[in-house]
């Protein structure tokens, strides 16, 4: 049906006044484009996030923080070796408890991070990384499901542990 | 007693062979290392006593501590008292760790702060055994 699409896909509650309004643009745009809307290719309904999305979407950030950190200052690779190869470990546990096989499949989102100037500035932009991060985490874990709790408190305690360390 | 209280009970159970453990260990370290055990056995009895206090109002009997514990090798130098330290906090991390699934509210706040010092606590005492940095990905 033409004219259903769109409305259905905008009016999820009560319709407002927006919606209505949103809906009947949709459906002249659909009439300008003058055909039928094949029902296969209906727009799907947007999925919920899994619950531990953001904390993967945190993980992979620190990992590009931490590249982009020794990539610019090789001499602390030796320092920030192990804490990388921590986040990488949490990032396989995540994406095993959400049963996302493939590390390959999701590619960082976020763009190559910005390091400081110098090596004490990039390791401070780092410690205050990891102390954003452990809050982000306990957050999480406090307000998970019980199957989520434990992973996401382990992340919390080890993004701790890194916090000392850096500091 | 519900799966909760269950969790916490485990937990006091461990805190108590935590407190037994560090009485090993602080018999066998001076100086820094000595004071760093005492620290760690206080904070184990601090949790101790919040834990009973917190079965104790909801009218559980809290699970006393043994007159003795197995340790899981001979402790006979600072060096072993410090393995020993390493294994007590990852010990109790882990007893912890498994008491944030039942909990809620302020018994997870609990579990996740208990959690997080024994974490701490274990690198510390990795570092003290020359392992660097002394995390591990999933305390």
């Amino acid at each position: 049906m033409v004219f259903t699409v769109p409305v259905r896909k905008r009016v999820a509650g009560p319709a407002s006044r927006r919606a209505v309004l949103g809906g009947l643009a949709g459906a002249a745009a659909a009439v300008a484009l003058g055909g039928c809307w094949p029902a296969r290719d209906k727009p799907a309904a947007r999925a919920t996030p899994h619950p531990l999305a953001p904390v993967v979407a945190g993980t992979l950030a620190m990992i590009d923080r931490y590249q982009a950190t020794m990539t610019a200052y090789p001499d602390l690779s030796t320092r920030l070796a192990p804490l990388l190869a921590d986040h990488r470990a949490n990032l396989d546990a995540l994406r095993r408890a959400m049963g996302t096989p493939s590390p390959s499949a999701t590619a960082s989102a976020s763009a190559s991070a910005s390091v400081a100037p110098d090596p004490a500035g990039a390791v401070a932009a780092l410690h205050a990384a990891e102390q954003a991060g452990q809050a982000g985490a306990a957050a999480a874990c406090l307000a998970a499901v019980a199957d989520y709790a434990p992973l996401l408190g382990s992340i919390a305690a080890c993004r701790a542990t890194h916090v000392e360390v850096l500091s | 007693m519900s799966a909760a209280t269950d969790a916490l009970g485990s937990a006091l159970a461990a805190e108590h062979a935590a407190i037994f453990g560090y009485g090993v260990v602080g018999a066998r370290l001076t100086g820094a290392a000595l004071a760093q055990a005492q620290q760690a056995d206080a904070a184990h009895r601090d949790r101790r006593d919040r834990l009973i206090v917190r079965l104790t109002k909801v009218g559980i009997e809290a699970p006393a501590a043994l007159p003795a514990y197995a340790l899981p090798f001979p402790v006979t130098d600072p060096a072993s008292a410090q393995r020993l330290a390493v294994q007590l906090e990852e010990r109790a991390a882990a007893i912890w760790r498994v008491a944030l699934g039942p909990t809620t509210g302020h018994d997870r706040r609990l579990a996740l702060d208990a959690l997080t010092d024994c974490a701490l606590r274990a690198a510390r005492w990795r570092r003290a055994t020359g392992q660097q940095p002394g995390t591990v990905p999933l305390p």
